[in-house]
C-alpha cells in the first residue's frame, strides 16, 4: 500500500485531569474513507480539533504527506491540505455557492495588473466549480443560487464539496448526517461514496452506525480516549460495533 | 419566469423603475426639468454626498455605520482654513484637511473594528466631538478667501464636467470595482452577514472594517473640503446633517441595516432619488417644506417594501429543492 496522506502517531490530549484522548495513532490513505465513531466523549471530537489545527497535541505527531506538521491555527492545518467540515459549515448565506467555496481564496486575473487591481478572475472560478459539479456528479442546484436558499443536506453537500475542490489530501467530516432528515442524509452520503474514487482520504466522523457502515472502507472506534479497533468495515457487524463503542467487546486488534 | 425570479428582479431593480417614473412625472411638469443643465446641477448637487455614500455603503454592508461623517468633514474644513490662515500653503494645508479626517477614521475604526466598541456610540460620539473641536478651534471666527486655485475643486471644470462631479465619479467607480470586482465585496457581505464565519475562513474581520472607518473619514474630509471651496469659507455649518444624507441614500438603496446584503448600484439611485425628488419639487413649485416630507416618506415606502420582498422570499425558500422522484399518486403510506 502507498504512503499514507495523513498519519497520527500516538496523539495525546488532556484538558486538566480528563485524558480526553490518549496515544492514538491513525494512517489515512488516498480513496479511503475511514469511519471513525465513539459514543459521547469518546475522544471523537478532540482528536477531530487538533487535526484541524483548533487545538493542540499534548504529546504525538501529524504527519501529512511524510512531512510532520505543527498547526497552530486552521489555516495552517487548510495550508498543509487537510480541510475540516465542521457541523457549523461555515458557509455565508448571503453568497451563492461559487462566492461560498472560493470565499477568502478568490482567484485573482493573472499578470501584475490583476494582482495589483486585486481583480478576481470570476470566469475561472465559475469553471473550477462547473468542472467540480460534473466531476463528482453533484446533485445542487445551479451555482449562482445563494447558500440561504439552499436546503440543510444541500448545504452539506457544498460545504463538503468545498474541502474537496480545494483539492486537499484530506477531508474532515464532522457528524455530516447528525442534523440531516432522510433524503437530506442520502444526498450527502452518495456525495462522500463518491469521493471514494477521486483519491481523496476521508474520515468520517459519525455515531449513526448506519451511515458509517454504508460509506466506510475502514473503520476505527474510540472508547475514552484510546482507540480500541481499527479495521476493514467488511469484517463487522452492526452488533460488532456496538459492542466495541460500548466496550461489551474488546477487539482482537 | 418563476415567480422566484420574478421576484428577485423587480427587487433588484425596483428602485431604478420608481427613479424612471419620477423623473417621468417631473419631465411632463416642468418643461426645464429634463435638460443637461439642471441634471448637471442635480449631480453637482449630490456629488459631495455622493463621494462620502460609497465607504459609507460599504461600512453597512459589513453590518457598522459612520455617523461622525458631518463633523469630521466640518472639523477637517475648519483645520484646513486654520493652516491657510496661517501662512502653511495650499498644499500643505490641503494635506492636513485630509489627514484630519483620514485620522478620525482611524479612531474611529480602532475603537470600532479592532476594540469592539458599538459602532453607534462611538461614531455618535464623533458627531458630536468633532463639530465641537471645529467650533473650539475657529473660537466662532470663520477664514475664508483661499485663492483662486483652490476654487477649483468646489467650482472649476474639467472638459465642461464640474470637478466635485468628476471626484464623485472616480470615487465611485473605485467602489464598483472593489465591490463587485474584487475580492473585497464578497468579504464585506461575510463580515456582515455571518461575522463568526468570515473570522473562521480566514477573512481580515477587524482590518477590513478599519480600512474602511479611515476612508470613511477620508472621504468626509474631502468632502468638507469641496463644500469649503464652493464657500470660499470654512464655516462652521458645513457637513450640517450630513451623516444623515448619507444614511437616507444608503438605506433608501437597498443596504441591509444589519449588513450582509446590498448593492452598490442601489446605492446610487437611492442618491439619484433624493436628488430628482428634491430638484423637481422646486421646479413644480412645491414648497420646500414638504421636502423633507417627501424624503421621509420615500425612505419608509422603501422600508416597507424591502419588508415585503423578504417576507415574499421566505414564503418561497424551498425547503427541499433537490429533485427527488415525487410519491405517486395513490401510494400507499
Amino acid at each position: 500500500m502507498s504512503a499514507p496522506v495523513l498519519e497520527l502517531r500516538s496523539l495525546s490530549k488532556s484538558f486538566g485531569p480528563v485524558h480526553a484522548v490518549k496515544t492514538v495513532s491513525l494512517a489515512a490513505h488516498a480513496g479511503e474513507v475511514i469511519g471513525l465513531i465513539g459514543d459521547n466523549g469518546a475522544g471523537k471530537s478532540t482528536l477531530t480539533r487538533m487535526i484541524a489545527g483548533a487545538i493542540r497535541p499534548d504529546q504525538g505527531d501529524i504527519i501529512v504527506n511524510g512531512r510532520k506538521e505543527h498547526f497552530e491555527t486552521a489555516q495552517d492545518a487548510r495550508r498543509a491540505g487537510i480541510e475540516t467540515v465542521f457541523q457549523t459549515l461555515a458557509l455565508v448565506p448571503g453568497l451563492d455557492i461559487v462566492e461560498n467555496i472560493f470565499l477568502g481564496r478568490e482567484l485573482l486575473l493573472p499578470g501584475a495588473t490583476g494582482r495589483a487591481t486585486r481583480t478576481m478572475d470570476v470566469a475561472a472560478m465559475r469553471q473550477r466549480v462547473e468542472e467540480g459539479y460534473q466531476r463528482f456528479g453533484l446533485n445542487l442546484p445551479d451555482m449562482r443560487t445563494k447558500v440561504a436558499a439552499l436546503s440543510g443536506g444541500q448545504r452539506q453537500v457544498v460545504a463538503i464539496a468545498r474541502a474537496v475542490l480545494w483539492g486537499s489530501g484530506v477531508v474532515v467530516l464532522d457528524e455530516p448526517t447528525a442534523a440531516l432528515g432522510v433524503k437530506q442524509t442520502e444526498l450527502v452520503l452518495s456525495f462522500i461514496e463518491r469521493l471514494r474514487s477521486h483519491k481523496v482520504a476521508v474520515i468520517f466522523i459519525s455515531h449513526n452506525m448506519q451511515h458509517v457502515m454504508r460509506v466506510a472502507d475502514r473503520v476505527c472506534v474510540l472508547r475514552l480516549g484510546r482507540k480500541v479497533h481499527d479495521g476493514p468495515m467488511s469484517k463487522l457487524s452492526g452488533t460488532d460495533l456496538v459492542a466495541l463503542m460500548t466496550g461489551a467487546a474488546t477487539a482482537a486488534q | 419566469m418563476t415567480r422566484q425570479q420574478i421576484l428577485g428582479w423587480t427587487q433588484r431593480n425596483g428602485l431604478f423603475f420608481a427613479l424612471a417614473i419620477l423623473i417621468a412625472i417631473f419631465s411632463i411638469l416642468s418643461s426645464r426639468f429634463l435638460t443637461v443643465p439642471n441634471f448637471t446641477v442635480i449631480l453637482l448637487q449630490n456629488a459631495v454626498i455622493g463621494l462620502i455614500v460609497v465607504p459609507g455603503a460599504m461600512l453597512i454592508l459589513c453590518g457598522l455605520v459612520d455617523l461622525s461623517v458631518g463633523s469630521v468633514a466640518v472639523l477637517s474644513a475648519v483645520v484646513f482654513g486654520q493652516a491657510m490662515a496661517s501662512g502653511l500653503g495650499l498644499p500643505v494645508s490641503l494635506l492636513i484637511g485630509l489627514a484630519v479626517g483620514a485620522a478620525w477614521g482611524a479612531f474611529n475604526g480602532y475603537l470600532i473594528a479592532i476594540q469592539g466598541f458599538s459602532p453607534i456610540i462611538i461614531t455618535l460620539g464623533g458627531l458630536a466631538g468633532a463639530r465641537g473641536l471645529a467650533e473650539f478651534v475657529t473660537q466662532g471666527y470663520t477664514t475664508y478667501g483661499y485663492g483662486r486655485e483652490f476654487a477649483f475643486l468646489g467650482n472649476g471644470k474639467l472638459l465642461g464636467v464640474p470637478v466635485p462631479i468628476i471626484l464623485f465619479a472616480i470615487v465611485f467607480l473605485i467602489g464598483l470595482h472593489l465591490w463587485y470586482r474584487a475580492p473585497l465585496g464578497r468579504h464585506m457581505i461575510a463580515v456582515g452577514g455571518a461575522k463568526d464565519t468570515a473570522a473562521e475562513i480566514g477573512i481580515k474581520v477587524k482590518l477590513i472594517p478599519f480600512w474602511l472607518y479611515v476612508a470613511s473619514g477620508l472621504a468626509a474630509a474631502l468632502g468638507g473640503l469641496i463644500i469649503a471651496s464652493q464657500l470660499d469659507g470654512a464655516a462652521v455649518t458645513i457637513g450640517t446633517g450630513m451623516e444623515l444624507e448619507v444614511l437616507t441614500a444608503i438605506l433608501l438603496g437597498g443596504v441591509s441595516f444589519t449588513g450582509g446584503r446590498g448593492s452598490l448600484f442601489g446605492v446610487l439611485f437611492g442618491l439619484l432619488f433624493v436628488g430628482v425628488l428634491s430638484n423637481g419639487l422646486v421646479q413644480v413649485n412645491v414648497s420646500p417644506y414638504f421636502e423633507q416630507v417627501a424624503i421621509g416618506a420615500a425612505l419608509c415606502g422603501a422600508a416597507a417594501l424591502d419588508m415585503l420582498y423578504q417576507r415574499l422570499e421566505r414564503l418561497n425558500v424551498p425547503v427541499e429543492n433537490e429533485p427527488i422522484e415525487a410519491p405517486q399518486a395513490g401510494e400507499a403510506r
